[in-house]
């Protein structure tokens, strides 16, 4: 087989795949969101407008929710990778021969259910969980306090506790890419280490942390389990509203159209993004 | 001349190691802390996860065997998670090649297209299949589930392997088809071989992606549920609670010695 | 030639023809002869062979599948895209909704074994214009809870819900037709009358009203923990919380307010077009039956529509939390309406601009 065969062998099933399970799909979306409501059946298009998207922008408080939902995930996004570089760092330069046994513990969390690692986490945040217990029994406070459960903030930190672990990995990743030949170069210089750190190892990784940032911040801005479940009366987010149209309400043209423009507000994130990285290799 | 010696003994200064070290173990501790307490509930006497403990009971773990719904969700959940993972680990390693090896007209549409599943919200993508799979009158299975969960595989499958593949020089590849052999043994004989590890990792993670993934199940699955939407189901009836965490528990050990057997044979080769 | 063998063939497809119209005659088989299969469009947990144990011991030889539904808007959805099951569990507030889209076929209660058990305002649940349309299954109340040690004194109104006295420990369930249910009793209006203002006027309340909620809940695990630890003093609740939570001790009282408690049912119907027909109406008459009525008040506290299966609870704690020794309770609860699809998408966008306001 020669290579040109081999790139329609190797272009047809991934782009079928994707066309029929992922675009078309979204195309559906996107018809159905201009609809009133499903009576007729899927497959029929009766008189599109954008009556959804007219209600959804005389609805402040669903766009301000979405405004919002996008700054949660951006403080999420940071802190996680911001405190997973060292998770990282750790395991590519320090843990030797043990980084993968190291490895496979940060990641076996994961194959337990996220539902079941919240609620007991929800045990440790509670006001008689282990936090406030301890907070009390040493003196610091008096009463439990609720603030670290039901409210946003909850939701943030959770979050944020979730992602390190996954947030590790790109930047491990790159971090493992780094010519050790670079290093040594540095030392012979004269750097310190911190100096070899600023200068030689951030810059290299920095590829892995905006990937890093960007895994963690894209999924957080549709996320909705974890309001439900640690975020009390005021904690919900954009995901919410997306979630309850379609399973409380059956409301799946309304439904639609807030997902249209939460995934266009996404891509446009993505863009500014994309634009941001490329003005960085300019000035590097 | 440096001393190697003495860069390994610098790069290991006193100071940073015990630091770094110290917060490894410490979100360790923090990751294994709700875990530790799941495990101490699947053996407390008592149906809710509240303190004080009411004492040692191992009747929860008796119970997931006497459950054939429970135990055949969490078998749905590793035979969807399996598949998906090899569809996917296949399909994205395609798109890989593609994208480092190959330039054509619609490369940024393919990549893309491969990309932007993560940037889709599952809730969003669930729903949108569930109005693709409707209007086909295609029935809810696993198989529709298993569908969904390769579409966001693919973005990381994609990413790792072609990152990899980015590293390595094409000019072993035109080398091999200088000597003779045509792609497909060149891509068998050379490419494979040094991605394999890059794309066992990108099986690894697209499997765990899919295990314990909900929001698309949720919307998917028709008569066999995978684990997380049973348990979301389950959750309705406080008094079932314990012995979900106690199968949870066995999965969770079970899939540690698992791994930690996987890693001794690596390192033993 | 042609014809010599033709004429051979005739006897041969007369025979064919009466063996089968033989077997097209509905001869009347023994239940426990009956092969076939049924599929149940059900919420997870409902598969369990407790709830429908009278069927499988009478039909041991008919296979009965499970799709699962995770919730009421789900099974519609489900349901409305085409989904074959040939019986599904809808809950009160939902079923209009299937009789106006012709999703449900009608029930022929004279070979209901049981139906004679099933009192009349239940029956009357799954009634739309004189036609039986579904069987009530499962029922429950829905009053306020509240922590006996934590709350002064008795409650006896909807509107404790709102009380700044519980602030920070309230939680309601998080649903927008149950948020206007709870401020429609407090107001004294008419449930299936709700103007746009009044909507308004409700939206601003739950608005307010989240400064004195601590969560909404959306299973009853979440519910009994928060209570059971002491998050929670005065919640939303049905009756299942209030049985499990007496029956860890936990000093609660289940209130009786003025204006009624709400009561909920869950029904089944079959679906319309189905070609089981007749296994999916014995489906039915055997759930109402008392071995399964049994287990699903033990099991999972939730009433059952048979009434002989309600008046034989013993237990004093299930006693309790159905107020079984209270005859009049019946009368003096407000059971769901149901909701046109209008009414559902303006109620349940209410209550998701009460969660998503600044």
């Amino acid at each position: 087989m020669d290579r040109r065969r081999a790139f329609w062998v190797l272009v047809v099933p991934p782009a079928l795949w994707l066309a029929a399970f992922f675009l078309l799909p979204l195309v559906l979306m996107a018809v159905v969101s201009f609809r009133a409501d499903l009576r007729g059946g899927l497959l029929t298009f009766p008189d599109l407008g954008l009556r959804q998207y007219a209600a959804l922008a005389s609805t402040p408080s669903f766009l301000r929710l979405l405004v919002l939902s996008s700054l949660v995930a951006l403080a999420v996004a940071a802190v996680a990778t911001a405190s997973a570089y060292p998770v990282a760092y750790f395991l590519a330069f320090r843990a030797g021969r043990r980084a993968g046994v190291y490895l496979l513990l940060l990641m076996v969390p994961f194959w337990t259910s996220y539902l079941l690692r919240v609620m007991a986490w929800k045990l440790i945040l509670g006001s008689s969980g282990v936090i406030n217990s301890l907070l009390i029994a040493s003196g610091v406070l008096d009463e439990p306090v609720s603030l670290f459960l039901y409210n946003r903030s909850a939701v943030g930190i959770t979050l944020t506790y979730v992602w390190i672990p996954f947030a590790a990995l790109p930047i491990l990743a790159a971090l493992q890419r780094i010519e050790p030949a670079l290093m040594e170069a540095a030392f012979d210089l004269g750097a310190t280490p911190l100096r070899r750190f600023l200068r030689v190892v951030l810059p290299l990784s920095l590829p892995g942390v905006l990937a890093s940032f960007f895994m963690v911040f894209i999924p957080t801005v549709g996320e909705y389990v974890t309001p439900l479940l640690v975020g009390g009366s005021r904690g919900s987010l954009y995901g919410n509203i997306i979630q309850d149209f379609f399973t409380k309400a059956a409301n799946w043209p309304l439904g639609s159209a807030l997902s249209m423009v939460m995934l266009a507000m996404t891509l446009a994130w993505v863009a500014l993004a994309a634009r941001l990285v490329n003005l960085r290799q300019w000035l590097t | 001349m440096a001393d190697v010696r003495r860069v390994g003994a610098a790069a290991r200064s006193p100071a940073a190691p015990s630091g770094l070290g110290l917060y490894f173990f410490v979100l360790l501790l923090l990751l294994y802390l709700p875990i530790a307490l799941l495990l101490l509930f699947s053996v407390n006497d008592n149906t809710t996860l509240t303190f004080p403990l009411r004492g040692l009971t191992g009747r929860w773990y008796a119970g997931v065997l006497a459950e054939p719904g429970l135990l055949r969700a969490a078998r749905n959940s590793r035979v969807v998670a399996a598949g998906s993972s090899l569809v996917a680990t296949l399909l994205g390693t395609m798109a890989a090649l593609l994208v480092a090896r190959f330039t054509f007209r619609a490369k940024l549409a393919l990549v893309s297209l491969a990309v932007l599943p993560l940037i889709v919200p599952f809730v969003v993508l669930g729903a949108s299949l569930l109005l693709l799979f409707s209007a086909a009158g295609i029935d809810r299975s696993l198989g529709t589930v298993g569908a969904a969960h390769t579409v966001i595989s693919i973005p990381y499958v994609l990413l790792i392997v072609a990152s990899r593949l980015a590293e390595f020089d094409p000019s072993l590849e035109e080398a091999a088809m200088d000597l003779g052999a045509d792609y497909l043994t060149t891509l068998r004989r050379v490419v494979v071989p040094i991605i394999a590890p890059a794309v066992a990792s990108a099986a690894l993670v697209a499997f765990t992606v899919s295990f314990d993934e909900f929001a698309l199940a949720l919307f998917l699955a028709g008569r066999d549920p995978t684990f997380p939407v049973y348990l979301l189901g389950q959750l309705r009836f406080a008094n079932r609670l314990p012995i979900l965490i106690s199968l949870a528990m066995v999965m969770t050990v079970g899939t540690l010695l698992l791994a930690l057997a996987a890693e001794r044979l690596r390192r033993a080769r | 030639m042609k014809r010599s063998r033709a004429a051979r063939l005739w006897p041969m497809v007369l025979l064919s023809a009466a063996a089968a119209l033989a077997a097209c005659t509905p001869a009347p088989a023994e239940p426990g002869e009956v092969t076939g299969s049924l599929t149940v469009l059900d919420w997870a947990g409902y598969d369990a062979s407790d709830f429908w144990i009278d069927f499988q011991q009478t039909y041991p030889n008919v296979t009965v599948s499970f799709e699962f539904g995770a919730s009421d808007a789900d099974i519609y959805t489900k349901m409305a895209a085409g989904d074959q099951a040939d019986v599904f569990h809808p809950y009160t507030g939902w079923l209009q909704l299937y009789v106006d889209e012709g999703l449900v076929e009608e029930i022929d209660t004279s070979r209901l074994t049981n139906w004679d058990k099933v009192p009349d305002e239940m029956k009357a649940i799954g009634q739309f214009d004189g036609k039986q349309y579904f069987v009530p299954w499962d029922w429950g109340f829905t009053s306020v809870l509240y922590r006996t040690d934590v709350v002064e004194g008795e409650i006896d109104s909807w509107s404790a819900l709102f009380d700044p006295a519980y602030a920070g420990k309230i939680s309601m369930w998080d649903d927008g037709p149950g948020a206007v249910t709870v401020s429609s009793y407090i107001h004294g209006w008419d449930e299936t009358q709700i103007t746009d203002e009044q909507l308004e006027q409700i939206q601003q309340e739950w608005i307010e009203q989240r400064d004195l909620n601590l969560f909404y809940w959306a299973g009853e695990p979440e519910l009994i923990e928060a209570m059971a630890n002491g998050d929670v003093a005065v919640a939303y609740a049905w009756q299942g919380a209030y049985a499990v939570l007496l029956g860890q001790g936990v000093r609660v009282a289940y209130a009786d307010p003025v204006e009624g408690r709400n009561s909920w049912v869950g029904v089944y119907g079959i679906r319309k077009g189905t070609e089981n027909y007749d296994l999916a109406l014995a489906f039915l008459a055997l759930k109402l039956a008392e071995a399964t009525g049994n287990n699903v008040v033990n099991l999972f506290y939730y009433g059952h529509a048979n009434q002989d299966v309600m008046n034989a609870i013993t237990d004093e704690t299930l006693k309790q939390a159905f107020s079984i020794d209270d005859p009049s309770i019946l009368e003096r609860t407000n059971f769901t309406p149901n909701l046109t699809a209008e009414q559902r998408d303006a109620w349940t966008a209410m209550w998701a601009e009460v969660k998503a306001a600044p």
